[in-house]
């Protein structure tokens, strides 16, 4: 039957555990929910990004073989393209925030000791340079080559762009955290401790719980 | 976010058909539904229900919390309450859209339905809207937002968080230049 296709498919956890189809496909729709979400770029995730590629494109061969069961067809098309709309929508906001943050990333990504660290996949970290080439290129071409001697310099510094970690981001809570330290770094000494009730949700700054976000302790929404 | 996006999400509730066709089960990605049997209910995906009554193949089933008498309780809750109260389903807007466009002649007083949850929408919204004037008078740091439902917070973006950045900008830089006037003030 051309629908028995391997339901167990081997994500890659840090405990090795292998997740079902639909474990990686809310797994990716979360993070493409907090990438949207975040002010800044988050870990990539492109071992679930391949895993569901794959998912679809096995999907859409079995689909090719059987032509008769056109109902059927029809649902399984509704569901690729559903995937296909989170996965482009993921990728595409993230190669945004690395148009626009392209020189900081490069310079955190050459900063890096550990691969596993790293923020931007491998085809991300080449697009960044690429990308942060090809616009320097450009001004070069357009005004620097025109203009006087000595304004002709390029200062990276000057062009790269920070993530506003202060921006503020609804949360909600997956596990309960007591006594987070919000502080305040507008001096006036008003830190303030919070406890995280399970379930309840949240507007604050995303600084302060960036942590919990990467240990997945709190969500965006 | 956008709404549609949320309809998006919403679209991934469960919901309950009375299928007119039999058929084994569909091995989705996200997950395995049916198997289908004509007469009796199963539960999918609300995309999926949505798709087969348009194609006349099922009938669609009424959620357990969409009757006229548990929302006609809920909006007096809801009316009575100074805080928001427990919403039955997070989706509750987007799925009585959805049921009541796609298939009115299947949930019972669908029109007085419509109306009590748009009312408790309305009710909802101005809540939020006089909390968050009264928030951002009060200064604080962060804000609790139990109970509220996605589409409700999506309606004050970008506007609330946008407010925050700023307010948090404006108090950052006026204790900044204390502190350099403070400086200035030891120099000469």
């Amino acid at each position: 039957m051309s629908d028995n296709e391997e339901d167990i498919i081997e994500g890659s956890d840090e405990e090795g555990e292998a997740m079902t189809a639909s474990e990686v496909l809310q797994k990716l729709e979360e993070a493409w929910i907090t990438e949207r979400m975040s002010p800044t770029l988050e870990k990539h995730q492109s071992e679930l990004v391949d895993c569901m590629l794959d998912q679809i494109n096995q999907m859409s061969e079995n689909l090719k073989r059987c032509k008769k069961y056109d109902f059927r067809l029809a649902i399984h098309k509704m569901e690729i393209d559903r995937i296909r709309y989170v996965l482009s929508s993921y990728l595409r906001v993230r190669l945004e925030k690395i148009e626009r943050f392209a020189h900081h990333l490069l310079e955190k990504q050459t900063n890096l000791s550990n691969e596993d660290l790293s923020i931007l996949s491998p085809q991300e970290a080449a697009y960044a340079k690429d990308y942060a080439s090809s616009l320097e290129a450009h001004f070069q071409n357009l005004v620097l080559q025109h203009v006087p001697e000595n304004l002709r310099t390029f200062d990276r510094g000057k062009m790269s762009v920070k993530p506003n970690l202060d921006s503020y981001v609804f949360l909600k809570v997956k596990q309960a955290t007591p006594g987070v330290l919000l502080e305040d770094d507008t001096g006036e000494g008003r830190d303030e401790e919070v406890d995280f009730k399970e379930g309840s949700q949240y507007l604050m700054r995303y600084k302060p719980i960036m942590e919990l976000l990467q240990s997945g302790a709190v969500t965006l929404i | 976010m956008d709404s549609i996006e949320i309809e998006f999400l919403a679209e991934k509730a469960p919901v309950t058909i009375v299928p007119n066709f039999t058929h084994d089960k569909l091995y989705l990605i996200s997950g395995d539904v049916g198997p289908f049997t004509a007469g009796l209910p199963v539960e999918v995906p609300l995309w999926l229900g949505i798709n087969l009554r348009q194609r006349g193949k099922c009938r669609l089933v009424a959620p357990e919390w969409m009757d006229v008498e548990k929302l006609t309780e809920k909006k007096e809750e809801e009316k009575q309450s100074k805080v928001f109260t427990q919403m039955p389903c997070e989706h509750y807007l987007i799925v009585t859209q959805l049921l009541l466009s796609s298939a009115p002649e299947d949930i019972p007083n669908a029109q007085q339905i419509k109306t009590l949850v748009k009312d408790i929408w309305d009710l909802r919204i101005s809540k939020l809207r006089s909390s968050v004037a009264e928030f951002i008078e009060s200064e604080g740091t962060h804000a609790t937002l139990d109970r509220l439902t996605l589409l409700e917070i999506n309606s004050v973006r970008p506007f609330l968080p946008h407010a925050f950045d700023q307010l948090h900008r404006l108090s950052k830089s006026a204790h900044g230049s204390n502190l350099s006037q403070t400086t200035q003030d030891i120099q000469y």
